[in-house]
């Protein structure tokens, strides 16, 4: 399957602590990658950073041959790269739809000018926008949810918000952080299909959680991480298996 | 009658800039307070090339509020792309550097003021005219900005208030969108501007000083934040507090200090006791109706 | 073009008037520290000191010392009813870092425009000549301002360090300032580091506004321009380092005061917008990301996190 998402020598430092230290990563089309590590081992950092979220001190990331090291985070996610949040970030002005309706791929609107001068087109782009937002809703099972504002939703379906807006922007890789945290039922349940079929659709997956089961259920295959570096890659069975790992896990 | 028209005029041109400086601070949560600069910069532009480039002055005025758009740009590019506070830091720097700079230099007339500055309206022209002008230009002003907010890029200029990063992870590009929205302000700033000075025909640095930063934050913290009516409310309260003021004939020295105190003081009570002002705008979002898309939301 | 000699008492003279400067900037890049406000209410206590020992001297006809006392209580009664009164409130209602910023911009204001009521917009000095007795050392002149003022500020610097590293309260203050949640944890009441900084940042600017006011003309106005010098060192010194500011601060007072050498004297005053123009360009160091909008907290502080690390 060919490289989505590659990742090279990706290092950055927050004063003493390391958050990267040299990570090399590659994720491919169609496969979802479960990240798993320790509390601060620098899974949500190594997310920023490859989101454009966070300056790396060196190493390059490329998105399906193409370089993103030193875009903008806003270059990145056009450019096909779709991310989540460990606390979600949504925006509490808007509503469910808007809140979709802010990722949408074009939007030529977001132009001043074009906004005055071209106004016809951006009310095209605008109708479009929220038709794909309702077909994503409808994908996600929060068609019923459109209209509410988003404080008022359960908390599963606020993370699925998350995912829904990350997929307004069509993306070619997604990076999931810790997407299951307090999540149970049939969001648990939609989140997990939703997963599967994005992967199916091409799409690369890396998934950062702490539910073993979850994880288990849906990786291709896993990646440890502590102290911000990768120590070890393969089936997630075999890293379960590895004492080492679980012994680091779980700070014994 | 002439005191009238120019009472008119004045809170026309307040309501411009309270509405203008509302879409900075409130809706793009911007925080400047180098609007009167921007004022400055337009009156001081137009009054320029009119008096001295023999510009005709109907072409003046909008040349005026683009030098002063222009000028916005290069200040928003540098403190934007860092972080909000410095566009803060840097439009102080600006607001008592440029004003510095027109006392110094020569050419603006220095403290003493610009003089002989060419008038709009032929002699003989009912000012009602002007007035006229003055007003339909700031509901066109008031219009434009209402019908941006409530617009998709309304929508996303309160996703941007809310969360920046995530703003940015969506593929929004935040820094762009917060320049032009300096720059669209800061260039309505400076329309008043052209068309404060063709009026009355003398500009001097100290009405641009940093008691109309005051006064423009009063207009909008007490008129209410983010909403449309808010600052206009605001300009109009304003406008005829201090000329109640005047009416106590106080004497000259203690005028300015006194609408400072005002002003000032008005801000305060309202940040403590009613922060959203006297028309509060909402929490959440709303687009027009016909972005609404559904009669009723929620 | 200039003996050594000149060159060496232009620099001694600037250093002299560097030092004021210094003790701004230092109680300015404390409160950002600890409070991590952007405070422009700065400006109305050097205000009040200024006036209050103008009050006391220059109207009542105290001597300088009661001068000094008064700058320091009006400094310290300012600080404390700004932290009580203003910031206190506005953090309990979550207010947002906008919403603060306008305060202490409308504060500086207010007090200004309080000021021009009471007395007058014309400039004033604390005791009615500026001129001290001068003593010729080695062939250049030392005035008796000179030794007073860099004498207080060497005094003022070592005793804020020692009393931030060596006092309890000074250590909660730094303990705060690195992470608030973490002290919190630990049982260090960040009301009361906070109310601390405050306190002890206004007695530096009652201190520093009494010198400045025994040397130059004050007006009710400048105090926010002396406050513009201030941040821009700050800014440039990295935010968060209190030593960095007092350094900066040396540097671009002397760069300051020696420009006469190369500008012409009435645009002296514009090389202060110059460097804050520069320390926004090309210095904003020490500044991460900006992150979500916690109330009350700048964006600019630094240690930012992006994303707050796993709660659990
Ligand atoms: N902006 C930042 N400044 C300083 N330290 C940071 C910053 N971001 C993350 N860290 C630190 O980096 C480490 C890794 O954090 P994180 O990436 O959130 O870990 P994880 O997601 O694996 O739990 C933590 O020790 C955290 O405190
Ligand atoms: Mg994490």
């Amino acid at each position: 399957m060919p490289v989505s998402l590659e990742v090279r020598g990706l290092s950055k430092r927050f004063g003493g602590i390391v958050v990267a230290d040299a990570i090399d990563l590659e994720l491919r089309a169609g496969r979802i990658v479960g990240l798993i590590g320790p509390n601060g081992a620098g899974k949500t950092s190594f997310f920023n950073l490859v989101s454009g979220v966070v300056r790396p001190d060196s190493g390059t990331v490329a998105l399906e041959g193409r370089d993103l090291t030193g875009m903008k985070a806003h270059r990145r996610a056009r450019l096909g790269l779709g991310r989540t949040w460990q606390s979600l970030r949504l925006f509490p002005s808007l509503s469910v739809l808007y809140n979709l309706l802010i990722g949408a791929r074009h939007y030529p609107g977001e132009r001043l000018a074009t906004l005055i001068l071209e106004h016809g087109r951006v009310h095209r782009a605008e109708k479009a926008g929220r038709q794909r937002a309702l077909e994503v809703l409808q994908r996600t099972g929060l068609d019923g949810f459109a209209h509410r504002e988003v404080g008022s939703v359960p908390f599963g379906q606020q993370k699925l918000i998350g995912v829904a807006r990350a997929l307004m922007n069509e993306p070619r890789c997604l990076l999931l952080d810790e997407p299951m945290a307090g999540v149970e039922g049939q969001a648990y349940r939609t989140i997990q299909s939703l997963v599967r079929t994005l992967a199916a659709e091409g799409i690369s997956v890396c998934v950062v959680e702490h539910n073993v089961a979850f994880i288990r259920d849906l990786c291709d295959e896993g990646v440890f991480m502590f102290a911000g570096r990768v120590l070890a890659r393969g089936t997630v069975e075999s890293l379960i298996a590895d004492r080492r790992l679980t012994e680091l896990y779980f700070g014994t | 009658m002439e005191y009238l028209y120019t009472i008119a005029i004045l809170m026309a041109l307040n309501v411009i800039l309270a509405s203008s400086f509302n879409f900075v601070i409130g809706y793009g949560g911007l925080i400047s307070i180098a609007h009167p600069v921007f004022y400055a910069i337009g009156a001081y532009g137009s009054a320029l090339l009119a008096r001295d480039g023999g510009v005709p002055v109907l072409l003046a005025i909008p040349a005026g509020a683009l030098i002063a758009l222009a000028a916005s740009v290069l200040v928003a590019l540098p403190s934007v792309r860092i972080s909000g506070d410095y566009l803060l830091i840097g439009s102080i720097g600006v607001q008592l550097g440029i004003l510095e700079a027109i006392k110094n230099v020569g050419w603006t007339g220095g403290a003493g003021g610009l003089t002989n500055i060419p008038a709009l309206l032929r002699p003989g022209t009912d000012h009602g005219v002007y007035v006229a002008l003055v007003v339909a230009l700031a509901v066109l002003s008031v219009l434009l900005l209402h019908w941006i907010t409530r617009s998709g890029y309304g929508r996303a200029m309160s996703a941007m208030r809310d969360d920046e990063l995530a703003f940015a992870a969506l593929g929004r590009n935040a820094v762009a969108m917060k320049v032009a929205i300096f720059a669209l302000g800061c260039g309505l700033a400076g329309l008043a501007g052209g068309l404060y000075a063709h009026y009355f025909r003398f500009l001097a640095p100290a009405q641009f000083d940093i008691l109309q930063s005051a006064a423009l934050l009063t207009m909008v913290v007490v008129g209410g934040m983010r909403s449309t009516f808010g600052p206009i409310l605001g300009a109009i309260v304003l406008e005829v507090l201090p000329q109640a003021i005047t009416f106590l004939d106080l004497p000259a020295g203690l005028l300015g200090p006194m609408q400072g105190i005002l002003f000032t003081g008005l801000v305060l009570v309202f940040m403590f006791i009613r922060p959203q002002g006297l028309i509060a705008a909402g929490s959440v979002w709303r687009g027009r109706a016909l972005e609404e898309g559904h009669a009723g939301q929620s | 073009m200039f003996s050594p000699l000149i060159l060496v008492q232009i620099l001694w003279t600037s250093l002299a008037t560097t030092s004021c400067f210094v003790l701004f900037a230092l109680a300015f890049a404390l409160v950002l520290k600890v409070n991590r406000v952007f405070n422009f209410a700065q400006a109305a206590i050097m205000t009040v000191a200024f006036y209050a020992a103008f009050t006391a001297v220059a109207r009542g006809g105290a001597p300088g010392w009661a001068g000094l006392l008064a700058a320091l209580a009006g400094a310290a009664f300012m600080a404390v009813a700004l932290q009580v009164l203003g910031f206190r409130a506005l953090q309990r209602r979550r207010a947002s870092s906008m919403f603060v910023f306008i305060f202490t911009l409308i504060v500086s204001e207010l007090i200004s425009y309080v000021a021009m009521l009471l007395f007058g917009t014309w400039p004033a000095t604390i005791f009615p000549s500026l001129f001290w007795p001068v003593t010729m050392v080695g062939g250049i002149a030392v005035s008796q301002w000179d030794m007073l003022a860099l004498g207080a500020t060497a005094v003022a610097l070592i005793a804020t360090f020692a009393f931030l590293h060596l006092s309890r309260i000074g250590q909660a203050m730094t303990a705060v300032a690195d992470n608030p949640d973490l002290a919190a944890f630990y049982g260090i009441d960040r009301n009361r580091a906070q109310l601390a900084a405050m306190v002890l940042a206004g007695l530096i600017n009652g201190l520093a506004m009494f010198l400045y006011g025994t040397r130059a003309q004050v007006q009710p106005t400048s105090a926010i321009e002396l406050l513009l010098f201030a941040i821009a060192a700050t800014i440039i010194g990295g935010i968060g380092n209190l030593g960095g500011a007092v350094v900066t601060a040396v540097v671009l007072g002397l760069v300051q005061n020696a420009s006469v050498l190369f500008i012409p004297s009435e645009w002296q005053g514009f090389l202060l917008y110059f460097f804050l123009f520069l320390a926004i360009v090309l210095f904003p160091r020490g500044v991460h990301l900006p992150v979500r909008k916690r109330p009350f907290r700048t964006v600019a502080a630094a240690a930012r996190r992006p994303e707050e690390p796993a709660g659990g």
